[in-house]
């Protein structure tokens, strides 16, 4: 699958947006309390859409003792933005050779840049 | 974790001890967050200091754990956030950012960036949300192409804008 597909598919649905508006208005959500805000839909309803989302990583879980806590996490939101709207995609190569260097040997390295206007 | 706690997570294709490098050392911090880096090299138990280009403090705390990343287990950094480069911020108390590095395949590391202890620092918060989202993007966009996301420059911009 193309990527970023599955973040395209998370915000695809009106439901899905809605769940989102919810944890961004108060982050750190459980499943009773989403399930509390959409009434019209079933319990089973609102678990396929918070997975879907998790899918796509727009949704993080944690566990709090034994409550499961739901998490907006915008960063995919920007990873598929910044396909249009920033150049950086087309630069390429040698910060993380550069940085593999330096863990395993701690020797100088340089940089190789490919310059792309 | 106490809330409000907020959790960002990203996948990046790098090694966890790559990962971990870009996080906790300053050649690294520095070309992904706003040019900021530690003064010293952090050490578990200890306090910290964040500095801007010019020397100015950004964020200090404490060190509250320091575990590279292992084979058999994920790494974790925890520290203190008190805002330094804001002086209305500054007057909240600290809040607590837990970095968990943890590799989840060949080359394949999932970062988890939980920011908590926010109760009494709602601005800090308000003024760092969008920002972890760039700093995060940018260090996976550095470890993987070699280049941080660059900065727009809104002066250029505007110039252009009112020119044509």
């Amino acid at each position: 699958m193309e990527e970023g597909s599955e973040v395209f598919r998370g915000l695809a649905d009106p439901t899905r947006r809605a769940l989102l508006d919810s944890l961004f208005n108060r982050d750190g959500q459980t499943l009773n309390e989403l399930c509390e805000k959409f009434p019209e839909m079933t319990r089973f309803g609102v678990m396929k859409h918070l997975s879907v989302l998790e899918g796509a990583g727009l949704v993080v879980t944690a566990r709090q003792g034994r409550t499961k806590r739901h998490y907006l996490n915008p960063v995919p939101i920007e990873q598929v933005a910044n396909r249009w709207i920033s150049k950086y995609a087309a630069r390429f190569t040698s910060a993380l050779v550069a940085l593999n260097e330096q863990v395993t040997t701690d020797q100088e390295t340089t940089t190789r840049r490919t310059e792309t206007a | 974790m106490s809330l409000p706690a907020h959790i960002y997570q990203i996948y990046i294709a790098a090694t966890p001890e790559q990962v971990w490098a870009a996080i906790t050392e300053s050649e690294w911090i520095r070309r992904y967050f706003h040019t900021t880096e530690f003064v010293e090299p952090p050490k578990q138990g200890k306090p910290y200091l964040t500095v801007g280009v010019d020397g100015r403090p950004a964020v200090d705390g404490f060190i509250e754990e320091m575990q590279p990343p292992t084979a058999g287990r994920p790494g974790r950094f925890v520290q203190t956030w008190h805002t330094r480069y804001d002086p209305e911020l500054e007057r909240e108390p600290p809040s607590r950012v837990e970095w968990t590095v943890q590799n989840v395949g060949e080359r394949l590391t999932l970062v988890r960036l939980v920011h908590d202890n926010l109760e009494q620092s709602p601005l800090t918060w308000e003024n760092v949300k969008d920002g972890w989202v760039w700093i995060l993007n940018s260090m996976k966009t550095l470890l993987e192409t070699g280049q941080p996301l660059p900065r727009v420059r809104y002066d250029d911009a505007v110039a252009d804008a009112v020119r044509s």
